[in-house]
């Protein structure tokens, strides 16, 4: 690790020269290129930084951006280039680990795609001129469209707004946890409450894909670590089609879709009935919903039986203290939050969140329901001019909310952007966005606040392309361009920043400075909220039917991996097997072994998906991990234009979603009834492996929990 | 009693040729071979092309995966071998047959070897040759192929000696100098009388290849010794090397390699080809060369017969290695032995069964052993049944393995069967310039077999001088005609 | 000429020690690894970091269909639990009960490795720090060694990769080791390239390493930390300790374990390879 002192402003200078330095070094093939014959490029550090060793890696901290989570990453550069990333050890978050996605955020960063230079229609034009000619079409109010934000990007894009005529901010994730913030809100009066999986000896999850894609997975897993180390805690898992999270548990329970809400309910009426645990700590509309539900009317729901509800009811008992969580439906997070309020794991293992103290750096989640609106509103020509970065809602959107009329109806459409994409397809100027490798920012982890810890984002090396422009640039560009107050003595987001933070930290010495560089990340106040209990509330646990005659109920999962289609043009993700399927390179449709013999198909089969919506064609998976009810498609592939690693790889279930949106929160559901039908193609599944068996070998072997309780008692071994 | 009479109480001796025709002139034994050497006909240059063709095939398929690497050849993480090391072992294989014919049935004394074992050895020395080059092709770094032979490095690296890929070269580079050497100096006897009888740049070839050959006491009494020694030194030689070419597998852990009876097994399965081969080759060359007198009935009888042995012994070895594994403990060999029946492969596998165990009977059968057509594509489909035992060694364990996880099925992209054929194309090309250049029936063995049946002995010398010598005239009829005790 | 010939003939008696005796090497280090089956998750970050660290090409997926790809960490999927059936009555169920079992494989350095002494011109050899090396500059592609792999964790360059780093992603390679070209075998090598950076930079400041000094690709990103990496020889390593508490030995393939319901073991043990990945069963509960 570094320990000297830098000077970012000459680092910076001196950076890139070693960029094109890196010829490929193959074993003794002669190269065509000879540097004779002058068409190999040796670059030379005449006069590096005096930190520099050429040969020796420095490494800096900064903020990975490929998720919402905002994990803190250490960046090893040589020579000017980035070339590898660890987590930082010194956040909270994720304690020096990072994700597959992370360690892809090279390829974000260094992907042939990248755009440029901005453009204006089909033409490439200086940044002079694009910024006039938003200028010139920026009548009315804009709007800005972007992913989750945080940090002093969000109050700069609040500046440029409020300067603007006050214009809204739609934040949009498709993967995200309002169901589950709502709830909290509604139950303990906290949104976003801390959670200690690691505190807990059981964990029972439905549908929230703890490990894989909710909230902060690499924290979620650096905590479920020691959540297995000794003493192990036990993992129940009830979703309709398994995750990465039901992957591990010990216990997976496959429910119909939509109806997770009603076997957690079921699970709180046995703990009720059958254990006879208290339900005053409830709100009075809750516990109502729980004496309602019972087993006979959960199997109805769910098809899930009464014994398999007594066995999560039980291990919840046994193993103290627990933790619930749920997400997906508004009650089904309400149903988890009842569990844990009766089993007391308020204050254990769910602890109140923070309030950073500068309340406007805090994260502003994304939600589809920000999506739904935006369509909504475009649509009535409430938005003329919209700015859209890290979102892609055309690729996004389910088909129902018709996102192309909708993008067509604003006047101006201004996309900053690192790729093209088929949002920009639709924008009226692009503009060259710089990768998080290359920016500066500031962002507020979704579980970081409790500790007050704000993580600094700074580059690593010089522009590869060097008309991109940072986020925060362009967002102190427009707002001092709209006139915003306080902001015209910034010349650059650095700047800013450093103002920001030095007034954060109390002092503007180089020496402070340096310190939050390397630490890569500030700490600011945060008050600790508290919980308030909340006497009444009423739920409605929706009628989740099972399919009629040759339906299935399509639902689109979020992998860890391509999450939500954002990284199918990294080759290292298109290449990563999907955890569960183990399948690359494409997209397929998961359906239980026995609904596909009912349907007549088999391992490789095409199949056409028909929702009311929109239809696509893709191979199906057999196996026993999803329900038989149900269809699971993985969002992510399916792009049309995104570049040449992600362009006509797999199909785009999201599109195949309908406008519903759930009553509570607004979300846009994630499934919708399809009709499926053989097309009569098949085609082999490119795969890692084809088997899922062990034939007989001692590959990964299992023991039972008492057995490791008995060996580590024993004290005779055991890890 | 007249001088005659008394001449025929001495002592006769007489050996029944059973294998050749009983009056077949030397002089005619010499015009024969040597006509079947003259220019060729039409049908030896569409032989010739067919071979170029192929071979041409090959040279593209090596530069395009030169070009383009190893993958190309459809081999993969799992099938790292494939066609060419199964073809490599058949050519191996296949060169068994000149030894055994040469040395092996040259020890025991046994004659109906002499007109057919000169092509045999050549078809030794070109399988030799042919086989060579699959190890070369078959690397990824083609071009560092001379780092397996131990020379004096300047950075002091030998070859790993623990490798059976290193024994193999040196086996196989032994066995082929030693082939070379022992097809050249077998030949020589029959190259002299070739530079008696030939003009123009031939006259050139053979005399400076004949050594100066005059054909007298001394240097035949020299050359018997050194045929006899180089045939004493190739034949264990020869079971040596297939034993170590069948250690690239046996020395292996992988399952239906690591088998102890591949040595052996090895060896029978290279008798058993080169036997075949020479089967079809003697039916070719019969009838190409019209060679009905050297290559009899009788003689093609008897090798038939050795193939039928051969092919016992093979498929007793080959049996006995299934029985090992089936009653033993081996998981993973017993899943390959079961894919091998029944996988995907199980169609060639059984087709091997087939062609090298069932298919022998039929040279039980007189009938087969006379008709030269059905001979022909019997002696064809056994060489099949050989390549594709190859093929079945190599492929199904590894489409197996110990890790479920590498399980995988695997066919031959087109650069691999380019290569294998174009491995004949080679072969024959060698093969036809061979026939056309050299004697392919050695002269001096075949007139060996003559002068023994006709041998007679004499007390005295000097009359059998004269009986000789003169023009024979009624009263001295030749000693033949004289029946032995009369 | 004496030391080229010395090669052959020198420590011969020492050369034939078997694995059971030590082996013929004088080990400076023994770096072995222990994997935790139960903590793992089977993200794939590891393979992932593992392809940013070692310059691992991405094939594509017709190559990858051809089963030509480079992963030299690959997280396998099982479904089967046969332990459990002995534990608890086998749930006869529709649907899954329980989740997957996730196993990380990569090659295990075996101390007896049976890819080492097929290869003919010795490019694979054990190195003094207990590592099973490749020497890229040496191998001519015969590809026995991949062969005679139990583990199947040996990758053959079948193509060459340029095309895999289109610019400006050659930028990312990782100078401290090479890009191969075709006709070349590859495999895990445990990172060797940041054992030597920390070995130097040990020797440079005149001290032994420490455990945690270095850090593999693998074991540094894995949220979970269920990969630990260390050297055995050294008795205060993390990995000394777990491998000392599951009471496994090297140079044996049949442990004599006091407590032969521990969670240790090493994959394919009775082939007598003498891995060094120790991998702790994954533990249910039922």
């Amino acid at each position: 690790m570094s320990s000297t002192k830098i000077d970012r402003r000459n680092f910076l200078k001196v950076l890139g020269l070693g960029g094109a330095g890196a010829a490929l070094a193959g074993c003794d093939m002669p190269s065509y290129a000879t540097l004779e014959e002058g068409e190999e490029q040796v670059f030379s550090y005449l006069a590096p930084e005096e930190y520099v060793i050429p040969g020796i890696g420095v490494w800096y901290a900064s903020t990975c951006l490929q998720c919402p989570a905002g994990c803190g990453v250490h960046g090893r550069v040589r020579e000017g280039r980035a070339l590898k990333l660890e987590g930082n050890p010194n956040t909270a978050v994720n304690r020096g680990k990072l994700c597959q996605m992370g360690q892809a955020a090279l390829q974000t960063h260094y992907n042939p795609d990248r755009i440029a230079k901005p453009r204006i229609g089909a033409k490439e034009v200086t940044w002079a001129q694009a910024l006039a000619f938003i200028k010139a079409k920026s009548t009315g109010t804009p709007a800005w469209l972007t992913g989750a934000i945080s940090g002093h990007q969000g109050v700069l894009m609040d500046a440029h707004l409020n300067a603007s005529g006050g214009g809204k901010h739609y934040g949009v994730e498709i993967v995200n946890a309002q169901a589950w913030r709502s709830a909290c809100a509604d139950t303990i009066g906290d949104a976003q409450p801390d959670l200690h999986i690691d505190k807990a000896r059981s964990m029972v999850s439905f549908g929230a894909d703890v490990l894989g894609t909710w909230i902060s997975p690499v924290k979620f897993m650096a905590d479920y670590g020691e959540f297995r180390a000794a003493p192990r805690g036990v993992l129940t898992v009830i979703e309709p089609a398994m995750t990465l999270s039901g992957a591990n548990a010990d216990h997976w329970v496959a429910a119909r879709p939509g109806s997770e809400a009603a076997v957690a309910l079921g699970v709180a009426n046995a703990l009720a009935t059958e254990y006879s645990v208290s339900t005053s700590a409830l709100p009075t509309g809750v516990a109502d919903a729980i004496f309602t539900m019972t087993p006979e009317r959960v199997r109805e729901l769910s098809g899930v039986d009464t014994r398999t509800l007594s066995r999560i009811a039980g291990t919840l008992m046994s193993n103290s203290p627990s933790l619930v969580i749920g997400d997906g439906s508004y009650e089904n997070a309400v149903a988890a939050m009842a569990l844990n309020l009766m089993l007391g794991n308020i204050g254990a293992t769910i602890t109140p969140g923070a309030d950073l103290v500068p309340a406007d750096l805090a994260m502003r989640d994304g939600s589809t329901k920000a999506l739904a609106n935006f369509a909504k509103n475009a649509q009535s020509g409430d938005i003329q001019a919209a700015f859209i970065s890290g979102a892609n809602p055309v690729f996004t959107a389910p088909d129902g909310l018709n996102m192309k009329d909708a993008l067509a109806k604003i006047e101006l459409k201004v996309a900053i952007a690192m790729f093209e994409d088929e949002t920009t397809q639709f924008c009226d100027v692009v503009l060259p966005l710089a990768s998080p490798l290359e920016d500066w920012g500031t962002h507020a982890p979704p579980l970081g606040a409790a500790r007050g810890e704000i993580h600094v984002q700074q580059p690593l090396m010089e522009k590869l392309h060097p008309e991109a422009l940072g986020l925060g640039d362009i967002l102190l560009g427009l707002a001092q361009d709209a006139g915003a107050a306080g902001l015209d003595d910034f010349e650059d987001y650095y700047g800013y920043l450093r103002t920001a933070i030095s007034a954060m930290i109390g002092t503007g010495q180089e020496a402070a400075w340096q310190d939050v560089l390397q630490a890569g990340k500030v700490q600011a106040p945060a008050t600790q909220r508290s919980f308030t209990a909340n006497g009444s509330l009423t739920i409605n646990v929706p009628e989740s039917k099972a399919p009629g005659k040759g339906e299935l109920i399509l639902i689109t999962t979020a992998r860890q991996g391509l999450y939500d289609g954002r990284h199918a043009n990294l080759p290292w993700l298109q290449e990563a097997p999907d955890q569960i399927s183990k399948a690359v390179w494409d997209s397929w449709a998961e359906i239980h072994p026995t609904t596909a013999a009912r349907l007549g198909l088999k391992d490789g089969d095409y199949v056409t998906i028909t929702s009311a919506d929109g239809a696509l064609t893709t191979r199906i998976f057999l196996y026993k991990g999803v329900h038989p009810d149900a269809i699971a498609v993985p969002m992510g592939q399916g792009h049309t234009h995104y570049g040449r690693y992600a362009s006509s790889v797999g199909v785009n279930p999201l599109n195949l979603l309908g406008a519903d949106t759930d009553a509570r929160t607004g979300e846009v559901s994630n499934t919708t009834t399809v009709h499926v039908q053989a097309t009569g193609d098949n085609r082999y599944l490119v795969r890692l492996m084809d088997i899922d068996r062990q034939y007989g070998r001692k590959l990964t072997a299992t023991i039972s929990a008492d057995q490791q309780r008995r060996n580590q008692s024993n004290k005779q071994g055991g890890a | 009693m007249s001088a005659q009479q008394s001449l025929a109480h001495k002592h006769l001796t007489y050996e029944q040729a059973k294998d050749i025709d009983e009056n077949i002139e030397w002089a005619k034994i010499n015009t024969d071979v040597l006509r079947s050497m003259e220019n060729p006909r039409r049908g030896y240059w569409v032989a010739m092309f067919i071979s170029v063709a192929l071979f041409a095939v090959m040279i593209y398929a090596e530069v395009y995966q030169y070009q383009f690497g190893m993958g190309p050849a459809a081999l993969n993480t799992s099938h790292m071998w494939d066609l060419y090391i199964s073809t490599f072992v058949f050519w191996i294989g296949m060169s068994h047959s000149g030894t055994l014919l040469s040395a092996i049935l040259h020890l025991v004394h046994a004659d109906w070897r002499k007109p057919i074992y000169r092509f045999a050895e050549a078809m030794t020395t070109f399988s030799l040759l042919t086989a060579g080059i699959f190890p070369v092709i078959h690397l990824g770094r083609v071009w560092n192929f001379y780092w397996v032979m131990p020379y004096m490095s300047d950075r002091g690296l030998w070859p790993n000696f623990r490798s059976p890929l290193i024994w193999d070269a040196f086996a196989i580079s032994a066995y082929l100098t030693s082939s070379v050497l022992f097809l050249y100096i077998g030949m020589i006897p029959d190259l002299a009388i070739c530079r008696d009888n030939a003009e123009g740049w031939r006259k050139k070839l053979y005399t400076w290849l004949s050594l100066g050959w005059r054909g007298d006491d001394a240097q035949w009494r020299n050359f018997r010794f050194t045929y006899l020694m180089i045939a004493c030194f190739l034949i264990p030689l020869a079971v040596s090397v297939h034993s170590i070419v069948s250690m690239d597998f046996s020395m292996s852990i992988m399952p239906g390699w690591h088998v102890t009876t591949f040595p052996p097994y090895f060896v029978a399965g290279a008798l058993y080809s080169g036997c075949a081969a020479i089967i079809t080759l003697f039916i070719l060359l019969r009838y190409f060369f019209k060679f009905e007198h050297f290559m009899t009935m009788p003689i093609l009888d008897k090798v038939c017969k050795l193939t039928f042995v051969i092919a016992m012994v093979w498929t007793y070895l080959n049996l006995v290695e299934f029985a090992s594994v089936w009653y033993g403990h081996d998981i993973p060999s017993k899943e390959v032995l079961l894919a091998k029946a029944s996988g995907p492969y199980s169609p060639f596998f059984w087709s091997m069964m087939l062609f090298g165990s069932i298919l022998p009977f039929a040279l039980l059968s007189p009938w087969v052993r006379r008709n030269m057509y059905v001979l022909f594509f019997v002696s064809v489909f056994l060489n099949v049944g050989m390549w594709l035992e190859r093929w079945m060694i190599v492929t199904p364990t590894l489409s197996m393995g110990h890790h479920p996880q590498a399980f995988n099925t695997m066919w031959p992209g087109w650069v691999e069967w380019a290569m294998v054929g174009g491995s004949f194309g080679w072969f024959g090309m060698l093969f036809l310039v061979f026939v056309k250049v050299f004697p392919s029936v050695s002269m001096y063995e075949v007139k060996e077999m003559v002068y023994h049946r006709k041998r007679t002995v004499y007390e005295d010398v000097d009359e059998m001088m004269d009986l000789h010598s003169g023009v024979p005239g009624p009263s001295s009829a030749p000693a033949s005609q004289t029946t032995g005790g009369a | 000429m004496p030391s080229l010939l010395g090669n052959i003939f020198k420590g011969w008696a020492h050369y034939s020690k078997g694995v059971e005796e030590g082996g013929h090497h004088d080990y400076e280090h023994m770096f072995a690894m222990v994997i935790d089956l139960d903590r793992c998750t089977g993200c794939n970050a590891c393979s992932t970091a593992c392809y940013a660290e070692n310059n691992l090409p991405v094939v594509g997926e017709d190559k990858f269909g051809a089963r030509q790809a480079m992963h030299w960490m690959r997280v396998e999927r099982y479904f089967d639990e046969p332990d459990m059936d002995k534990i608890a009555a086998a749930e006869e169920t529709d649907t899954q009960s329980r989740g997957a079992s996730f196993l990380p494989m990569m090659c295990q350095h075996c101390n007896a490795a049976p890819c080492e002494p097929v290869c003919p011109v010795g490019a694979t050899y054990h190195t003094l720090d207990g590592l099973n090396a490749q020497v890229y500059n040496r191998c001519i592609g015969s590809r026995y060694c991949a062969n005679n792999c139990p583990f199947r964790v040996r990758y053959f360059n079948f193509y060459d990769t340029a095309e895999s780093w289109p610019a400006p992603m050659d930028q990312q390679l990782n100078p401290d080791l090479s890009v191969r070209s075709k006709g070349v075998m590859e495999k895990c090598t445990m990172c060797i390239q940041r054992t030597r950076a920390a070995r130097d930079t040990a020797k440079r400041e005149g001290r032994a390493l420490i455990d945690g000094d270095i850090q593999t690709a693998c074991q540094q990103t894995c949220p979970t930390s269920a990969i630990v990496f260390g050297d055995l020889l050294d008795e205060t390593s993390a990995v000394a300790k777990i491998w000392k508490r599951q009471q496994v030995k090297l140079g044996t393939y049949k442990q004599n374990k006091e407590n032969p319901d521990l969670r240790g073991y090493r994959i394919f043990e009775e082939l007598n390879v003498d891995a060094k990945v120790l991998y702790l069963e994954r533990v249910r509960e039922v």
